[in-house]
């Protein structure tokens, strides 16, 4: 029985990271932020880690400290510029971030050893750190979204222009939620960086970033057991279906593009809203989609 | 360079100028466009052993076929991927991941097509001839290229300005409702929008695999992210904004490349795009919409 366990552990980590990095996508999106950041700060946050303890000597816990606070500054500071944008506009001004980032971590190769990366990272994070890590994720979105903090970002999501004339600071809430986006996956790649041994630039890539959105829309973007569902179906589906892994693209692609089409609100949103539904009694012909444009 | 940068990124303006939607699969599309035309002209450089001689397809003839090709897989994306969506009215944010799934199924196609491997065109497909000009060393191939690009975007901007095709796609640019309302048929304006748009792609798939002399799966998506810079630069929906975005493009690379180090000249490029957006988002030339309106009267 424990070998068992012991044989998926790794599984299990894989999904947790992909959670840590699919929440930091799904705090923008829930704030109505088009931000496709969360690959670069990521980057930005395991390269913190990684040089902490390599370079300076110092523990892990502190390094990852040190990853968590440079993350939500690097959101932080992007939140500024980005103030000024909307829509596809901040989704493309956020790739930049992200080919930036990427470039100059291959450019630097005096501090972030270019292409080969960096290697040799003591590997200190156990599965359980990582369990932790998701309880405490979870517990502060929860708190988070049943706060007055969640419920402002609902309304700047679902409508700008009614979310300031409730009095809400539609600026000052994007660049919090830009920040928790930071700290998250800053954290996330701290944790990636001292769970893997190594870390390349080009795993915070691209293909992150379409993983970590892949995620949110096949969960669902409001409710938070979403990037869980996303995140652990993505990592774990093509571990079921090995014989297809050589369709491990095919299987993204085709599953994105069927729930986005025929789900639009993710897994976990459409069977919340069925079920509420059921619940009060009235089925309406034909259910609106859940939630506001992101 | 830059020539290619603005074949490919025109087709991706046009589809954003008329459908305000970012089609990510765009890189996709212009990389099957030059594995079709490596096909055309050699079968066996992907299949050794195929029954086709060599020169199975004259160059010229490789290109209109990857351009068909291209364009039809732009109908097919625009069918699948986008048509669902616009039927429910769906936002920007549900196009944009629709079309990263289907560029994900288009890449993941070509890699089982060509196990991974770069293929290139066989050696002597295009004549290899250096011209002296003026101290520039310039071969035939970049001047082919070159003059394959303006006609191209001379057939684009006839087909915008001087039919009455470009008048209903550029009504739709303006407003679907409107366009609709004054009776254009607004599904087949898009099933053209996309199929052009596919056949740039696949035109620049092409010219791209010539230039480098090598066609695999992955080609597409560096053009992709450079395309984001081009249009941005030229403003998103601008036809003559993407040719001259492009050119300059391709000049502060090979500038960045020469001047300061070519391991830079991705960050530069891309805090260009970001001090754009910052800068002016709508670009240096006005969009399809405006240019639109300045052709009303």
């Amino acid at each position: 029985m424990s070998d068992w366990l012991i044989g998926y552990l790794p599984l299990v980590s894989q999904s947790i990271l992909a959670c840590g990095f699919a929440f930091s996508q799904y705090i923008v999106l829930r704030a109505g932020v088009f931000s496709v950041a969360t690959a670069g700060l990521a980057s930005i946050g395991a390269y913190t880690a990684a040089l902490a303890t390599m370079r300076l000597g110092a523990p892990p816990a502190i390094a990852l400290l040190a990853s968590l606070v440079v993350g939500a500054l690097a959101g932080a500071i992007l939140s500024i510029p980005l103030a000024r944008l909307r829509g596809v506009f901040q989704a493309i001004a956020t790739l930049a971030f992200v080919q930036i980032v990427l470039s100059v971590a291959l450019y630097i190769e005096p501090v972030t050893g270019g292409a080969l990366g960096l290697n040799g990272i003591p590997h200190v994070i156990d599965t359980w750190h990582l369990v932790a890590f998701l309880v405490i994720v979870v517990y502060l979105m929860l708190t988070l979204g049943a706060s007055s903090i969640g419920r402002a970002f609902d309304a700047a999501r679902q409508d700008e222009t009614v979310a300031v004339a409730l009095g809400i600071s539609v600026v000052r809430h994007h660049a919090l939620a830009f920040m928790l986006s930071g700290a998250i996956a800053g954290l996330t790649g701290g944790l990636y960086a001292f769970h893997r041994y190594s870390i390349v630039p080009e795993q915070f890539g691209f293909s992150l970033l379409v993983e970590s959105l892949a995620a949110v829309v096949l969960g669902g973007r409001i409710s938070v057991a979403g990037p869980i569902v996303g995140a652990i179906t993505l990592t774990v589906l093509p571990e079921l279906a090995r014989g297809l892994a050589e369709q491990r693209y095919l299987l993204h692609g085709a599953l994105l593009m069927l729930v986005i089409i025929y789900l639009p609100g993710g897994i976990v949103d459409t069977v919340k809203f069925r079920l509420g539904q059921r619940a009060s009694g009235r089925l309406a012909n034909k259910p609106p989609a859940p939630g506001g444009q992101p | 360079m830059g020539s290619v940068y603005a074949v490919f990124a025109l087709g991706f303006t046009l589809i954003f100028g008329v459908h305000h939607i970012l089609n990510l699969a765009h890189g996709s599309v212009a990389m099957w466009g030059a594995f079709i035309g490596l096909i055309a002209v050699s079968p066996a450089a992907l299949w050794p052993g195929t029954p086709f001689p060599t020169p199975f397809l004259p160059l010229p003839v490789a290109v209109v076929v990857a351009m068909l090709g291209g364009g039809l897989i732009g109908v097919l994306l625009d069918l699948v991927a986008f048509r669902p969506l616009r039927k429910r009215q769906a936002s920007e944010f549900a196009a944009l991941v629709s079309s990263i799934g289907a560029s994900l199924i288009l890449l993941s196609l070509a890699q089982q097509l060509s196990g991974t491997n770069i293929v290139r065109f066989p050696f002597g497909t295009f004549p290899i001839e250096i011209f002296q000009f003026a101290g520039l060393r310039l071969t035939l191939l970049q001047i082919t290229i070159v003059l394959s690009v303006v006609l191209l975007f001379g057939a684009l901007v006839f087909y915008l300005y001087r039919t009455s095709f470009g008048r209903q796609v550029r009504a739709v640019a303006v407003s679907e409702r409107t366009a609709t309302l004054l009776g254009v048929n607004t599904t087949s304006v898009y099933l053209q929008i996309f199929f052009i748009s596919g056949a740039l792609a696949g035109a620049a798939g092409v010219l791209i695999g010539l230039l480098f002399n090598s066609v695999h799966f992955l080609m597409g998506e560096p053009y992709l992210l450079r395309a984001f810079v081009v249009v941005v630069l030229g403003g998103l929906g601008s036809v003559v904004g993407a040719v001259v975005a492009g050119l300059l493009l391709g000049m502060i690379q090979t500038l960045t490349v020469v001047y300061v180090s070519s391991g830079l000249s991705d960050a530069i490029i891309f805090s260009i795009l970001f001090a754009m957006l910052m800068i002016k988002p709508t670009g240096l030339f006005a969009g399809l919409r405006r240019d639109a309106r300045v052709t009303r009267a």
